[in-house]
């Protein structure tokens, strides 16, 4: 398989080199990471994150999270369809969503918890159990199946020593396969987190994988 | 560095300031022209917006390609209740990868667009209904948003004009069928993200039960452009029903895969030589997608004399789509990309209609079974059979998307599957 011959500019920034942290990927031309609270009501809803530190009992909708879900409420019609968002929220205190997270989101909106259920179920970006610091995403769709995704998904699966959907034993990796992430162009396309990977390939994965460990004894 | 997918074939409309982070300021965005469409649009009234996306022939990107001021008009005039612009920033169309890049770096042009298509429609809200896992991309733009709301172009009365509108950058979960307009204002509302029956139409009842249109990003993304030059002057590129320019997302064997502004009528095998610069290891073309998963495959032959606007790939027996152009090489195992799309369809599925929920799991079972060596002949006349059930029949086209690289690879591939089937039977694992 031969190489793709560029490179894609990269996560929000100027250039897509991995072993660059977030910072420096966006540079000084990225026009601001979103305040804790949530600035200007009209992008409150935009997160929530994918952290890799992951609290599971820690209190929900407090502090700053509190400010981000008054804001989200002045958004719309009613509180039902604030559910997506405070679902994303909750989720990014505690990394999953829990069936009691879900009770509580279903109080907070004035919702039946079979309804919150029903809904958290049919979306695959609530992780409905626990995950690793790290949850990868790999595309092994059509356009990054064409360029050698299944090589890529093999590669982080033998680096991080688990099975597609398991956690590593050390708690860091869960690595998932994921749809077509519109990146198509890039290929292979892998998500960690909130980042976006392009153009991986199986030779860049030992890499990866060293530097999120490397970051993650760092105390991130 | 500057952003490599550039070819000078290129008309870069849209695209003109990819690359440039810039561009994402409001400040560089005003002094380069930025917001004055929006202020024309004011100035000329709703009527006269309308009468000009019509005349530029402007057709939505999305996939359906249906003229945007024609669905402007439908919204009713005298508002009775309140608007609604949706705007679809849930790009998952497997091939398709444009939506992120306009919003990433050209974010304001897609707010001004908003803001005139809000305003045409007299909406007094916008929401951004973006995909969930574009978490650079959402924040980008509400940073634009925000800055816009800093600096009177979003809110209450908008550059002294009176003019009241709102935006919200809303995020989704992960489920691609909330692409789908009904499917999306569903998702927005709080629930499963499954799609509506219609009629009703958005238009008379959509986003919280008020008249609503949906467009993509990159159709809103044309507006501003328009209003400022007029609609005669985005016909000079294209063809006659199919105006304008357009993103074509090229990816698979090609050796510059990426996003390319091209006049629509594009040909197909130009687009593949001279803007991407070729095959991969020139290899020999095989086949090609024209826009996205859910369209019928073109083999080599049918490539030859493809012109990718609405109508040239229609009279090759395909459609344009999203024009995500997924090109395959000699070397493709044509029914192990088969299976890995219909398998997509299934995981996507909503679970609604009979024909899709079953038939999407159940092809991809039998497909599998072709692939490992143990389908029989009997097993591609219960696919065709399936296709034809699951076509016309459900609520959404997801199900009709699932069947078109089915029946289109049988017909065009047979070859390869009764190889696959052959190869089995002679092994004896059938
Ligand atoms: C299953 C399905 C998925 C869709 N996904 C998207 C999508 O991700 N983005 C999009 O803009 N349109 C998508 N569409 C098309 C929308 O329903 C709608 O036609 C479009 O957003 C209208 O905008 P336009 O007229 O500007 O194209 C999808 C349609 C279907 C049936
Ligand atoms: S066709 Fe499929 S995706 Fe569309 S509504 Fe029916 S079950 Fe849902
Ligand atoms: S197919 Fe992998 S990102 Fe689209």
């Amino acid at each position: 398989m031969s190489e793709v011959p560029f490179k894609n500019p990269g996560w929000a920034g100027n250039t897509g080199e991995f072993d660059l942290d977030e910072d420096q990927v966006r540079g000084d031309d990225f026009v601001g990471t979103r305040p804790r609270e949530g600035g200007h009501p009209s992008g409150a809803a935009t997160y929530p994150y994918m952290l890799p530190e992951k609290h599971p009992d820690a209190p929900l909708f407090e502090g700053e999270h509190k400010e981000r879900f008054d804001k989200i409420l002045t958004r719309y019609p009613n509180k039902q369809a604030a559910l997506l968002p405070t679902l994303g929220l909750a989720q990014e205190v505690r990394g999953h969503v829990s069936p009691e997270t879900m009770d509580r989101v279903a109080e907070l909106l004035e919702l039946s918890p079979a309804y919150v259920r029903g809904v958290t179920t049919f979306y695959t970006m609530y992780n409905k159990r626990p995950v690793g610091r790290y949850l990868v995403q790999v595309c092994t769709n059509i356009s990054c199946n064409l360029c050698g995704a299944d090589d890529v998904m093999e590669a982080f699966l033998r680096y991080t020593d688990t099975e597609i959907g398991e956690t590593s034993e050390d708690g860091e990796f869960t690595v998932v396969e994921a749809e077509c992430l519109a990146a198509c162009g890039f290929p292979t396309c892998v998500q960690i987190n909130s980042r976006y990977y392009e153009n991986v390939t199986p030779a860049d994965v030992p890499k990866i994988i060293e530097r999120l460990k490397a970051e993650g004894a760092g105390g991130d | 560095m500057a952003y490599p997918y550039v070819s000078d074939r290129e008309v870069r409309v849209l695209s003109k300031y990819f690359g440039d982070p810039a561009q994402r300021r409001l400040d560089t965005y005003v002094e380069r022209g930025g917001y004055q469409a929006l202020k024309k649009a004011f100035e000329i009234g709703q009527d006269a917006v309308i009468d000009e996306v019509k005349t530029s022939g402007l057709r939505g990107r999305g996939g359906a390609g249906f003229p945007a001021g024609v669905k402007w008009s439908f919204m009713p005039k005298q508002p009775t209740k309140p608007h609604y612009l949706l705007c679809n920033a849930d790009e998952s169309e497997p091939g398709t990868f444009k939506d992120r890049e306009l919003m990433r770096w050209d974010p304001h042009q897609l707010i001004e667009g908003i803001l005139i298509a809000s305003y045409a429609i007299r909406a007094k809200h916008a929401y951004i209904y973006c995909r969930g896992e574009f978490f650079e991309a959402t924040q980008v733009l509400a940073k634009a948003v925000e800055d816009a709301y800093a600096k009177g172009y979003a809110g209450a009365d908008i550059m002294g004009s009176g003019n009241d509108i709102d935006i919200t950058v809303h995020v989704g979960a992960g489920a691609y069928i909330c692409g789908e307009e009904t499917g999306l204002m569903n998702s927005l509302e709080g629930r499963r993200g499954q799609p509506r029956v219609k009629p009703p139409f958005p238009a008379a009842v959509g986003a919280f039960g008020m008249p609503s249109t949906v467009n993509n990003v990159e159709t809103l993304s044309a507006v501003p452009h328009i209003i400022t030059h007029g609609g005669q002057w985005y016909r000079q590129w294209g063809t006659e029903k199919s105006p304008g320019t357009k993103l074509f997302c090229v990816s698979g064997h090609v050796n510059k895969p990426g996003n390319y502004e091209l006049p629509l009528g594009f040909p197909l095998t130009e687009l593949i030589e001279d803007v991407c610069g070729g095959m991969r290891d020139g290899k020999a073309l095989k086949a090609v997608i024209p826009g996205g998963s859910s369209v019928p495959l073109l083999n080599a032959e049918e490539c030859g004399r493809c012109n990718l606007d609405y109508e040239g790939v229609q009279a090759v027996g395909s459609m344009l789509g999203c024009a995500s152009v997924i090109v395959m090489d000699e070397d493709t195992d044509i029914v192990k990309q088969v299976r890995r799309m219909v398998q997509f369809y299934a995981h996507e599925s909503c679970g609604q209609c009979t024909p899709c929920r079953e038939g999407t799991a159940w092809m991809t079972k039998v497909l599998l079974r072709i692939e490992e060596g143990r389908g029989t002949e009997e097993d591609l006349d219960t696919l065709l059979e399936m296709s034809r059930q699951m076509t016309g029949t459900t609520i959404c086209v997801l199900s009709d998307s699932a069947a078109a690289p089915v029946v289109s690879s049988i017909q065009k591939f047979k070859d390869e599957y009764l190889a696959l089937i052959r190869r089995g039977e002679r092994v004896g694992v059938a």
